[in-house]
């Protein structure tokens, strides 16, 4: 009964909030990051991406990989085909996330040795394909692992941003404390600061380029920096499209080997 | 001449003068004079072979590493032993500011990449302690399985495990060793912990040799200054040699502090030669003031100060300015602390000879001539001061001068034998005893693990992907499986490595597939694969971004030079192979440069050694106007470098850089000697007298000189051979058989030389006839 009364006030408070004030004013950070998790991105959508990783000395690497994703609620599956460079041509990825917090499913196939391997791999704080981007980056973080403050309300490029404090609640991560800018009302980053145990900036994500396709808040173009070991990943994303529903025997180890035709 | 004896007349001055510089040089060392430790500093910056190891340390992340070995006596595969490995390669980073924050590698941080069924798993080893035993056993067959950690990060006999800490070269780690000892001590029990590692080993030779060398040096120079105090029995000349050799010392140390040029290692060697050769000085100077007194009782203060100069100026500057001219061949070396040592030793000689040509005269004028003891006036021939046992010497050189040159070519001929035995080898571990805590912990480390040192080999390619090519990547794997059949390489390291684990996970642990894959769209796959498999940065230390470079590590079970001198021979004779397939071969890494280095510094030492040989020779020509002379007064020089590098060879001790900056004092020595020696019989010869007695007179004054410089610095330094650290027992050593072959090969077979070419004449111009009279005898 108390509960729900709290409810009802916080609603009403937000309610208030809405037509007084921009929207994130009064949220707490959880609320905010809880906003940015749940932030609509489409159950369907297939993408070209370009990932350039750059070395300490300035040399890169450059990946085209065709993507597909799909997300029912309960799995968010996606399939990567690599594009270019040309010797690992058609080598593809496919990953299962399970909203329920089971370790994902990843599959990796390699066409000059006609194999598919489950890969047997529980540590979404590691690099994501050898990037500077972690698989907690990527969007599977869930805000329950860290606990959020709003610092600030700050204006960027014309954006009203919040700008939240996030602290892990397991103090024994690399990043021991990250500060967002959060788009209010968007609930789009602009820029992301990730910070080590000694305080010091250790890789920060800046957002370079974003826009709504389908109405949908698509990043197209996204860095992240690792100021320490002076390397960054830039991905870019282009030809993106949602609601191409595709079967669900599309995300299977015999698409795997077909390769990007639909 | 009349100015320095003007100078002389004011000894008060003098006093002042030598106490006022002293103390201006004194507390400019205690300011500003800087001890230079980092090896790095020593590098000749430019050279291409450390500019090409700078690159590749940079491009492929190639640090030191300190390396914590953790011994249990059953085996290391218990929740105790597992929880110290984690407890350790988290806290190392945060407690050493030196560890790279990331560098840390042990069975904690190592992933383990294993196919089974289909599956390919890339885990952690262990993440939480394994507590039950079939979590143990477990986790010890998945290390034994896997060749990438088994026998590198856990020992073969699973009772040791190594962690090891990367350390930033530009990190002030001078007591790193002292703390990370006493870190590793704590976790000690049922474990035996150990902490091996260049770092280790620079930090604690950083420590030991200046230490040793200032608990010795005053050792050394009591016992000089007791035995100066037994030879002249004079303790007004025992002050001043004293003065002399000090003075000597402040003012090229004083120079370098106020020039703001660091101390380095190898100065310490400066004040060992300025104490053998400002004592020759001094001792020449007393030996001629006595003379004079002994020849004429009644000589005055001036006269004795005139008689003396006269004597000595020109045989004790030009024996300081050939010394000095020597050791500034030195500055040919490529290496800058050599450089500086040729400068700053040449400015010490320089100083040692105008104090001695100023303090003795000005001690006449003080104190007046000195007292010479009754016994001695009596003692002697014709000379007046001839002893029986140099009588003895003497007719025993002169009357078989054959034989002493016959033994003295024997010498020689031994010399030259034992000089191609010797081997060059620059060891930082070859300086601590047998039985010392480091020797036993490298030893450890070395006979459970890959080993403490480590070689780098750099491959280059001018095509992007020449890395994914099948061809040379077995090329790369010949050479690794070569190379590690030497005894003291212990493994390696390379992107081949990488594809052949890759190769036989993916067809599920088969040891048939432990090979490179003929297919190179494969290689790319794997390697597109490993980079998923979270761990990018292990994949970086050994290829480039391009696949233009790649990086082979060779860990070796010894530091020697003379070892990595033996692997580099058998690395090159891939280089062929390699060049057919567009690679060049190269090398880097500290080991590499310390190598690199330690042949610069030996070419320069022996380069300028045979230029200083040729320097003096014409000088010498120069200062008797006689060819002849001149290479002749090289024999001393002569014998006692060959009988110092062929001793080194027939007891093993290796040329190093401490060790064949000795080989100077032959130049110092050898000079000096002749110089005095040629002089005096010169002079005893323009002043008509017979060649015979010329020698004689000679061996008795010149050689009473000799030996008394001889005995008091060997003497001295023999005190060396019982230092606790072995290079400057070798050091000692070495001083105290250079001092003795100089010695006796100038009062034997130079003296023969001599006399023989005048016998021929062919020594001097005389106008009397006294040679040919003898001849006509």
């Amino acid at each position: 009964m108390k509960h729900s009364l709290k409810k009802i006030i916080i609603g009403l408070v937000c309610l208030g909030a809405v037509v007084l004030a921009p929207v994130g004013a009064t949220m707490t950070g959880n609320e905010v990051m809880q906003e940015v998790y749940t932030r609509p991105n489409g159950n369907n959508m297939s993408a070209n991406l370009i990932m350039t990783l750059t070395n300490n000395r300035g040399s890169t690497r450059e990946r085209s990989i065709v993507q597909f994703r799909q997300d029912d609620g309960a799995t968010e599956k996606k399939l990567m085909f690599f594009t270019a460079p040309a010797d690992v041509r058609d080598t593809s990825f496919l990953n299962f996330s399970y909203s329920d917090g089971r370790s994902d499913d990843q599959w990796i196939y390699l066409p000059a040795l006609k194999r598919v391997k489950r890969i047997a791999s529980d540590n979404t704080g590691d690099s994501f394909m050898g990037s500077d981007f972690t698989y907690d980056d990527m969007g599977e973080r869930h805000p329950s692992e860290d606990r959020h403050t709003v610092l600030r309300q700050e204006t960027v490029d014309g954006w009203n941003v919040l700008v939240v404090e996030s602290i892990p609640v397991d103090p024994k991560e690399t990043y021991t404390r990250t500060v967002s800018w959060i788009v209010d009302g968007e609930w789009i980053g602009l820029k992301k600061e990730f910070y080590t145990a000694d305080g010091k900036l250790g890789k920060t994500l800046s957002i370079d380029a974003f826009e709504k396709i389908d109405d949908i808040w698509v990043i197209t173009d996204m860095t992240m920096a690792n100021v320490q070991k002076n390397t960054s990943t830039r991905i870019q994303m282009k030809d993106v499209s949602f609601n191409n529903k595709l079967a669900d025997s599309f995300f299977s180890e015999r698409q795997m080997r077909i390769g990007p035709r639909t | 001449m009349n100015f320095i004896a003007r100078i002389a007349k004011k000894p008060l001055l003098i006093v002042l003068f030598i106490l006022g510089v002293s103390i201006l040089l004194i507390s400019s060392i205690a300011q500003n004079a800087s001890l230079e430790t980092d090896l790095d500093e020593y590098m000749p910056a430019t050279h291409p072979a450390f500019v090409f190891s700078d690159q590749a340390e940079e491009m492929f992340s190639i640090t030191d590493s300190v390396l914590i070995a953790i011994e249990h006596p059953d085996t290391i595969f218990n929740a105790g032993t597992l929880e110290k490995i984690k407890t350790i390669t988290e806290e190392l980073p945060g407690l050493f500011p030196e560890v790279y924050a990331g560098g840390i590698t042990s069975l904690y941080t190592a992933d383990n990449i294993t196919g089974t069924d289909g599956d390919l798993e890339v885990e952690p080893f262990y993440e939480e302690i394994p507590r039950t035993a079939e979590e143990l056993l477990a986790l010890q067959r998945r290390v034994q399985s896997n060749e990438m950690v088994f026998g590198r990060n856990v020992s073969l006999d699973s009772k040791a495990t190594l962690i090891l800490a990367e350390i930033d070269p530009d990190a002030d780690a001078a007591d790193l060793h002292v703390r990370l000892k006493a870190y590793a001590a704590s976790f000690e029990g049922p474990e035996t912990l150990y902490v091996a590692g260049r770092p280790i080993v620079e930090g604690a030779l950083a420590e030991l040799g200046p230490a040793d060398m200032t608990r010795m040096v005053p050792i050394v120079m009591v016992v000089i200054i007791i035995l100066l105090l037994l030879l002249l029995r004079s303790i007004r000349d025992t002050v001043i040699n004293l003065v002399i050799v000090l003075f000597g010392t402040i003012v090229p140390f004083g120079a370098m502090a106020v020039l703001g040029v660091p101390i380095y290692a190898v100065d310490t060697m400066i004040p060992v030669m300025l104490i053998a050769i400002g004592v020759a000085y001094g001792i020449h100077m007393h030996n001629s003031i006595h003379h004079s007194v002994q020849t004429n009782p009644g000589i005055t203060k001036h006269q004795l100060v005139k008689e003396v100069l006269t004597a000595m100026i020109r045989p004790v500057s030009m024996a300081a300015i050939t010394t000095a001219i020597g050791f500034m061949a030195l500055m040919t070396s490529q290496v800058l602390p050599v450089r500086y040592f040729g400068l700053f030793a040449s400015v010490g000689v320089m100083t040692e000879m105008v104090l001695a040509l100023i303090l003795f005269p000005a001690s006449i004028y003080l104190f007046g001539p000195p007292k010479i003891a009754p016994k001695r006036l009596t003692d002697g021939s014709e000379s007046g001061h001839v002893s029986r046992k140099d009588g003895a010497w003497g007719s025993a050189i002169m009357h078989r001068p054959l034989r002493v040159a016959a033994i003295a070519a024997i010498v020689v001929v031994l010399g030259i034998l034992g000089t191609t035995n010797v081997w060059i080898d620059t060891s930082f571990l070859a300086n601590f005893e047998k039985g010392s805590d480091i020797v036993i912990t490298d030893d450890f480390v070395n006979t459970r693990f890959g080993g403490t040192s480590s070689l780098n080999v750099v491959l280059s390619a001018d095509d992007p992907d020449t890395f994914k090519d099948p061809e040379v990547l077995r090329a790369i794997d010949a050479l690794q499986t070569d190379v590690e059949t030497h005894a003291l390489v212990g493994n390696s390291f390379s992107i081949a490595d990488f594809i052949k684990r890759m190769n036989k996970v993916m067809f599920d642990n088969d040891p048939a597939y432990d090979t490179i894959p003929d297919n190179q769209d494969l290689i790319a796959q794997y390697l597109l694969l490993y980079e998923f498999s979270g761990d990018p940065e292990t994949l970086a230390k050994v290829v480039d971004y391009d696949y233009q470079n790649a990086n082979i590590t060779f860990q070796l079970k010894s530091d020697s030079s003379a070892v990595m001198s033996e692997v580099i021979d058998m690395v090159a004779v891939h280089g062929a192979t390699l060049t057919e397939l567009g690679v060049t071969l190269r090398y880097a890494g500290s080991g590499y440069k310390a190598f690199v280095f330690s042949e610069l510094l030996l070419e320069g030492q022996i380069i300028s050694l045979v230029l200083s040989f040729g320097i003096v020779a014409l000088l010498l020509a120069l200062l008797f106007k006689n060819l002849l002379i001149g290479i002749v007064g090289t024999i001393p020089i002569a014998i006692t470098a060959v009988v110092n590098f062929g001793v080194m060879g027939l007891l093993n001790i290796p040329l190093s850089s401490a060790t064949a900056l000795i080989s100077s004092i032959a130049v110092g020595i050898g000079v000096d000697y002749a110089i005095h020696l040629i002089e005096h019989y010169r002079n005893r010869r323009l002043e008509d007298v017979s060649i015979h007695d010329a020698a004689f007179e000679t061996l008795a004054h010149t050689g009473r000189a000799i030996i008394y410089n001889a005995v008091a610095v060997m003497g001295g330094f023999a005190v060396l051979m019982f230092s606790v650290f072995p290079p400057n027992r070798q050091v000692g050593g070495l001083i105290v058989l250079n001092m003795a072959t100089s010695a006796i090969g100038t009062l034997s077979i130079l003296l023969v030389a001599i006399v023989a070419l005048d016998r021929k004449g062919k020594f001097i111009r005389i106008k009397s006839t006294s040679g040919l009279k003898e001849k006509l005898s």
